[in-house]
């Protein structure tokens, strides 16, 4: 048994066109049992940063919160909002802090940058080691499937629905050949005029 | 006699006093004012801008008022680089107590944990006490608005409306018979009532003109700073224009104009 995935979970965030997409299944399980079918995975930090929290769900929780805690500071000091590539960042050295007793949780961050309108997407393992992307991240138990629908499915510059239909359908097809994730979605599409969610019903089981 | 007794903090005089504190103080007395006003709807806080030199760069943000976490906020009078310690204490313990609870922290809380800091260093360790006075706003479910002030020693207490700073004693007196004394404030058996936000702009601004006599009262020699509720019941911290400061010396102007007629 592995602790990362002891309560499984499916995530995936795209870049589009001025745009960026992130999305998560919502099952909580203890291992085969599921516990939970609208368990919240992705977080909206402020208007431009989402960031999806995938792993152990006492982590996932806590991390938020901390985070949460740690924006507030930063706002509070700088008198300005963090932006995605320094949210990025906080999140790798937070999770170092604890290299030798981490946080359960692999992180994927979805930005766009508050002055270019610049997709931003970033993913890390659990000791905060970061990747930039310039197309997609993944994260989960079912990080085969994802990376499989992910590379066939994208496009890049897809427009806002667009974005939505690949978003939706990489993740449905990807978490359905996963035990552990599924039980629905939530798909959240970030633009410079806002952000639309939608929820996804696909196979509950 | 005192210098026997001054030098260290941790140190009864004879008499039964701290000097170190009560110097403390004084330091705070040579400081910009800052007015507190508690309204019906919300807090005033309004202080001097004191410009020390033609060659210092515009400040990019205020030096007197600091917000503290969402339902707070201060003021500052005295050392700016002492206050600057004990406002990264109040955010750091605002923001503990939210992780903590999952709630706001409750306004005199705060404000009892800012002080129990500053108390410390007036028992202990030899340092010295904190210059520095604050004027605390905040907002929480249970007690509404509230207004704290707090000085050196580590004391605090609840205020409808208070001056510190630069002649506080001038400003008191005269919050003592204008604050919930105007007729439009007066219930109707003559008990005092507290004025709205823009009235307690108003009389802070008075305020602010009696203090800094002397000079002439402008836009940009005060920071006039509201809190208040918006329809979604969040708190809304606003420091006002120019423009919007200007509008209310204005009205200031032509009250005590009219005033003087009558």
């Amino acid at each position: 048994m592995s602790i990362l995935e002891y309560n499984g979970a499916a995530m995936i965030a795209m870049a589009g066109k001025d745009c960026v997409g992130i999305a998560a299944d919502r099952r909580l399980g203890i291992q085969a049992q599921t516990v939970s079918t609208d368990f919240t995975k992705v977080f909206k930090m402020n208007d431009t940063i989402h960031v999806g929290l995938g792993g152990l769900a006492t982590d996932v929780q806590t991390l938020h919160n901390i985070l949460k805690f740690r924006m507030g500071l930063y706002e509070l000091r700088e008198e300005r909002e963090m932006t995605p590539q320094v949210f990025s960042h906080l999140l790798s050295t937070l999770l170092y802090e604890k290299r030798f007793g981490p946080y359960f949780v692999e992180p994927i961050v979805a930005g766009l940058d508050a002055k270019t309108n610049k997709p931003f997407l970033s993913s890390m393992d659990l000791i905060g080691a970061p990747v930039q992307t310039k197309d997609f991240v993944v994260s989960g138990t079912c990080t085969g499937n994802l990376y499989g629908m992910c590379e066939t499915l994208y496009k890049p510059d897809l427009e806002p629905d667009a974005l939505f239909e690949t978003l939706a359908q990489a993740l449905l097809a990807s978490v359905d050949r996963d035990a552990l994730s599924g039980w629905g979605g939530v798909v959240h599409i970030i633009t410079k005029d806002g952000v639309t969610t939608r929820e996804l019903k696909g196979r509950q089981d | 006699m005192a210098r026997r007794y001054d030098s260290s903090t941790t140190t009864f005089s004879p008499e039964g006093r701290l000097h170190q504190v009560e110097y403390a103080i004084e330091a705070i007395n040579n400081a910009g004012t800052c007015v507190g006003i508690l309204a019906r709807d919300g807090i005033v806080m309004a202080s001097e801008r004191r410009i020390t030199s033609g060659l210092l760069a515009p400040a990019k943000t205020s030096e007197k008022t600091y917000k503290l976490c969402p339902h707070a906020a201060c003021n500052v009078a005295g050392l700016t680089a002492d206050a600057n310690i004990l406002i990264d204490q109040a955010r750091l313990r605002a923001g503990r107590y939210h992780y903590q609870y999952q709630e706001p922290i409750p306004v005199e809380q705060l404000v009892e944990h800012v002080c129990n800091y500053k108390q410390s260093y007036t028992q202990y360790g030899g340092l010295r006490p904190f210059g520095v006075a604050f004027l605390f706003a905040g907002y929480d479910e249970k007690h509404g608005f509230q207004l704290y002030q707090s000085d050196p020693s580590g004391n605090y207490s609840g205020w409808k409306a208070t001056v510190i700073g630069a002649n506080n004693q001038a400003g008191k007196s005269l919050l003592k018979s204008e604050y919930g004394s105007s007729s439009a404030e007066m219930a109707d058996e003559g008990e005092e009532t507290s004025p709205d936000v823009a009235g307690a702009l108003r009389l802070a601004v008075k305020v602010l003109n009696k203090t800094m006599d002397g000079t002439a009262a402008a836009a940009e020699k005060m920071e006039l700073f509201t809190m208040t509720l918006d329809e979604s019941s969040e708190v809304v911290h606003h420091i006002l224009t120019q423009k919007e400061a200007q509008e209310v010396i204005d009205q200031v102007e032509a009250e005590t104009a009219s005033a003087g007629d009558s």
